[in-house]
C-alpha cells in the first residue's frame, strides 16, 4: 500500500455519536476524509493538527481531528499496516514500549537507577541537605521533638542535682580532651526519666541529647560506659543524623511513591520502612566509631562498652521489657557491635 | 434540551426507525481489552522517564496510562478516548509541585503563614476537585463525542464542605491540653465532649453527606444530551456504612480473640508478641477484607443507581471475586518484588468493568452533543491527581 492510498474506516463528527463510512488518505500534507453517504462533503485537514494513535497490541485505534472529530478503526492490525505506509514518524517511547528488548533494558536501567540513587544519591542528597539546613530551623525541629518527647515517653528526671552535675561535668571534660583543638559539635545534655524508654540515649536535630535515669542507674557504677553511651550519641549530633534521618525518609517515601504509584498502604509502607532502617544501621556504626574514639582519647578502653551490651542483655532476659524496644530495634546485632568495640584498638584506623 | 448544531452535520437526518413499537432496549456490555503484559511494558518505560526526569515526566506517563485504560474499555463496541493534552497537565503539575513545595518549605519556617495557606487551600479545594472532574470528563469521548461534567460550583462546596466539619470542630474546640502538664478534670471533660461530638457526627451526618457528594457527582456527567442522575436515597448509604463498620468489628473482635488465645496460653514475653501480632494481622485484614467489601459495596450502590432518560448503569461485582483478585495480586506482587503490579492494575480493571453493562433504550445514533464546554482549567485536573482524587472507574 503505498502513501496516499485510501483506507474504508469509521468517522465520527464529533457532535453526533454516529458513526459515518469513509475512505481516509493522505494527500501532500493533508488528511482528505471521502465519506461514502452520498450528499455529506468530503473533510480536509492540515496533518499538523492530527493527532495520531499510538501504535499498541491491543485496543482499536482512535485519531484526534482538530475539530472534535475522531476516526475510529476496529482492526488494529489493518490501520498498522495502513499508517507504517504514510511515513509519518512515531514517537520513540512509543517504539520503545512495543520491543521487549527494549523493555527488558528499560526494566535493567530502572533498577539500576533505583540501586544507585539507593547506595549513592539518597545519602548523598540527604547529608547535602542536612548539612546546608539552617541551625535555626534544625534547632526548632529539635525542640518540636523534644515536646512530642516530653508529652509520650519522658518525666522530670529523679536523680540527685549533684550526680547529674558530677556526670555533666565529667561529660564536659572528656569531651574537651578529645577534642582539644575545641571542633566539638554544640550540644545540650539533659537528664530524663522514662520508665516507657528504660535504659536509653537520644540524639534530636539541633545538638540535644537526652540520657534516660534508667540508663544511668543501669550504669551506675561504670561512668565510663555512659561516657562512650554519649560518646556515640555525640557522633550523631556531629553528623547531624537526626536532620539527616528526616531528609532521607522524605526521599524514601517519595521514590516508594514514584515506583508503586497509588499502590499505596501496605505494600508501599513496609518497604520504606525497611530501606530506613538499613539506612540508620550505617549511621549507628558510625556513631559506636565515633564513641570509641572518644572513649580512647580519655585513655579508656572502648571494650568496656561490652558491659553495656551485657547488662541489656541481662535486663531483656530477665523479662523487663519496655513498651517499645526503640533501643534495639535499629541497632546492628549486639554481638557485632560488643566485637567493634573489643577489637578497635587493634584496628583504629577502621 | 440541547440545542441541535444542525449545521456542522450536512446530509440526510438519522433515520427514526421507531414509529409506533416501543423504543427496543438494547444492553450495551462493558468489556475491558487491555493486557497485563502490555501494560508492564507502558508501565516501565513511564516508570524509567519519571525516574531520570525527577517526576518531571509523571504528566505525560499519566495521560498515556489515562489512554490506555480508557482506550481499551469498550462500552458496547466502541472505545472510550482520552484526549488529554500531556502538556497541559505537564504545566498543571509544575504550578502544583511548586505550591506543594512552597508549602512544605513555609509550614517548616513560618507556621503561621502555613496555617493560614491550609485554611484557603481546603477554601479552594472543591472548586480544584471540580475542574479535575471537568478536565477528565472533557477529554474522554465516546464515538467521537465528547463526555463533560456539568455540576455547578455551588454545589461543589454544597457537596465537599461538610466533611470539613470534624477538622474545624477539632482545630476550634479542642483544648490545647498537649503543652499541660497534667490536663485539668475540666479540660479533660471538654475533650471528652469533643471527640463524642465528632464521632456522632461521623457516623450519624457523615453517610448523609456521602450520599450528597455522590449524587452531586454522579449527577452531572453529560453525554450526547443525556445528563447522569444517581437515584439512591440517603437510607442506602446509612445501610452501606453500618454494613462495613459491622465487618470491620467482626474482624476486630476475631483478631481480639485470636490475640487473647496466643497471650494467654504463652509466657510473658507472648503478650507483647501477641500485640505486635495483632498490628500485623490487622494491617493484613483490612484491606484485603473491609477495603474491597466497601469497594464493591460502594460501586454497585452508585453506579446500578446512574442513569440518564434513556440509559442506566448495572453493576454487578462480587465480594468474592474481588477478594480473591485482591489476594492473588498481593501475594504475587510480593512475590515479583512489584513487578507484578500493572499486571495486578489489568485485572483488578477488568473485574471492575466487566460487571458493568449500560442498557440503552432506543436509538444512540439519535442523541446529539450539547455545544462543547468551555476549555481550561488544567490546574483543577494536576492539584486533583496530585492529592489522589480521581473520578475513580
Amino acid at each position: 500500500m503505498p502513501r496516499g492510498a485510501p483506507l474504508l474506516t469509521r468517522w465520527y463528527d464529533g457532535t453526533s455519536p454516529r458513526a459515518h463510512a469513509v475512505f481516509v488518505r493522505l494527500d501532500g500534507d493533508t488528511l482528505v476524509i471521502e465519506p461514502r453517504e452520498p450528499g455529506l462533503a468530503p473533510q480536509l485537514y492540515p496533518l499538523r493538527g492530527v493527532r495520531w494513535p499510538e501504535r499498541r497490541t491491543h485496543g482499536q485505534r482512535q485519531t484526534e481531528l482538530p475539530d472534535g472529530g475522531l476516526l475510529q478503526h476496529a482492526d488494529a492490525r489493518e490501520w498498522d499496516a495502513w499508517w507504517a505506509n504514510q511515513s509519518i514518524g512515531e514517537s520513540f517511547v512509543v517504539g520503545w514500549q512495543q520491543s521487549w528488548r527494549g523493555v527488558l533494558v528499560a526494566l535493567l536501567t530502572t533498577v539500576a537507577v533505583l540501586g544507585l540513587t539507593w547506595v549513592w544519591g539518597v545519602p548523598w542528597a540527604s547529608a547535602r541537605i542536612a548539612q546546608h539546613v539552617p541551625p535555626a530551623l534544625e534547632a526548632r525541629i529539635g525542640r518540636e521533638s523534644m515536646e512530642q518527647l516530653e508529652r509520650v515517653f519522658f518525666q522530670p528526671s529523679a536523680l540527685p542535682a549533684a550526680q547529674q552535675q558530677a556526670l555533666q561535668a565529667r561529660w564536659q571534660a572528656m569531651v574537651q580532651r578529645a577534642h582539644a583543638a575545641g571542633e566539638a559539635p554544640p550540644h545540650t545534655l539533659a537528664f530524663r526519666a522514662s520508665p516507657r524508654l528504660g535504659p536509653n540515649a537520644l540524639a534530636l536535630p539541633g545538638g540535644q541529647i537526652v540520657v534516660t535515669d534508667e540508663l544511668v542507674r543501669l550504669l551506675h557504677d561504670q561512668p565510663d560506659v555512659l561516657m562512650g553511651v554519649l560518646g556515640h550519641e555525640l557522633g550523631h549530633v556531629q553528623h547531624r543524623d537526626g536532620m539527616d534521618m528526616l531528609v532521607r525518609s522524605t526521599f524514601i517515601s517519595a521514590l516508594v511513591g514514584v515506583v508503586f504509584g497509588d499502590m499505596g498502604g501496605f505494600v508501599a509502607a513496609v518497604p520504606a520502612a525497611l530501606l530506613t532502617q538499613s539506612y540508620s544501621r550505617d549511621a549507628e556504626r558510625r556513631a559506636d566509631q565515633r564513641a570509641a574514639e572518644l572513649l580512647h582519647a580519655n585513655g579508656v578502653p572502648p571494650a568496656v562498652m561490652a558491659t553495656l551490651f551485657e547488662r541489656l542483655r541481662a535486663r531483656h532476659q530477665a523479662g523487663e521489657d519496655e513498651a517499645l524496644p526503640i533501643a534495639i530495634a535499629s541497632h546492628p546485632a549486639d554481638a557485632e557491635r560488643v566485637r567493634f568495640f573489643r577489637e578497635w584498638a587493634a584496628n583504629p584506623s577502621r | 434540551m440541547t440545542p441541535i448544531e444542525a449545521a456542522t452535520v450536512p446530509g440526510p437526518a438519522p433515520v427514526a426507525p421507531q414509529q409506533d413499537t416501543p423504543p427496543r432496549v438494547q444492553t450495551l456490555p462493558i468489556r475491558f481489552t487491555g493486557s497485563g503484559s502490555e501494560y508492564f511494558r507502558i508501565w516501565i518505560v513511564n516508570l524509567l522517564l519519571t525516574l531520570v526526569t525527577f517526576s518531571l515526566y509523571w504528566p505525560f506517563a499519566r495521560a498515556r496510562r489515562i489512554a490506555y485504560f480508557q482506550n481499551n474499555t469498550l462500552v458496547g463496541d466502541d472505545p472510550l478516548g482520552f484526549h488529554g493534552d500531556p502538556w497541559k497537565m505537564f504545566r498543571g503539575y509544575i504550578v502544583v509541585m511548586v505550591l506543594a513545595i512552597a508549602y512544605g518549605a513555609l509550614s517548616e519556617t513560618v507556621p503561621a503563614v502555613a496555617a493560614v495557606l491550609l485554611l484557603l487551600f481546603a477554601l479552594v479545594w472543591p472548586a480544584l476537585w471540580r475542574a479535575s472532574l471537568q478536565f477528565r470528563l472533557r477529554n474522554t469521548s465516546w464515538r467521537g463525542v465528547r463526555m463533560a461534567f456539568v455540576g455547578d460550583l455551588k454545589g461543589a462546596y454544597g457537596a465537599l464542605l461538610p466533611f470539613f466539619v470534624p477538622a474545624l470542630v477539632l482545630v476550634l474546640f479542642l483544648p490545647d491540653v498537649a503543652s499541660d502538664e497534667k490536663p485539668s478534670p475540666e479540660a479533660s471533660r471538654r475533650v471528652l465532649w469533643v471527640l463524642g461530638a465528632v464521632a456522632v457526627y461521623t457516623l450519624a451526618v457523615l453517610p448523609w453527606c456521602f450520599a450528597r457528594l455522590k449524587r452531586y457527582q454522579h449527577g452531572s456527567y453529560l453525554f450526547a444530551g443525556e445528563r447522569t442522575e444517581l437515584r439512591a436515597g440517603n437510607g442506602r448509604f446509612y445501610g452501606l456504612l453500618a454494613r462495613v463498620i459491622g465487618l470491620l468489628l467482626l474482624v476486630v473482635a476475631l483478631v481480639i480473640g485470636v490475640v487473647a488465645l496466643i497471650a494467654y496460653s504463652g509466657g510473658p514475653g507472648a503478650r507483647m508478641l501477641g500485640f505486635f501480632a495483632a498490628i500485623g494481622v490487622m494491617y493484613l485484614l483490612m484491606p484485603l477484607i473491609v477495603v474491597p467489601y466497601a469497594t464493591v459495596a460502594l460501586q454497585n450502590l452508585v453506579w446500578a443507581n446512574t442513569r440518564t432518560r434513556h440509559t442506566r448503569f448495572r453493576s454487578e461485582l462480587r465480594f468474592g471475586t474481588l477478594f480473591r483478585l485482591t489476594l492473588v495480586n498481593w501475594l504475587l506482587i510480593v512475590c515479583t518484588l512489584g513487578l507484578y503490579w500493572p499486571f495486578a492494575q489489568v485485572r483488578t480493571a477488568r473485574a471492575r468493568l466487566e460487571c458493568m453493562a449500560l442498557q440503552v433504550k432506543g436509538d444512540v445514533d439519535s442523541w446529539m452533543a450539547r455545544a462543547q464546554v468551555r476549555q481550561g482549567g488544567v490546574l483543577g485536573d494536576a492539584a486533583g491527581d496530585f492529592f489522589g482524587i480521581d473520578v475513580g472507574l
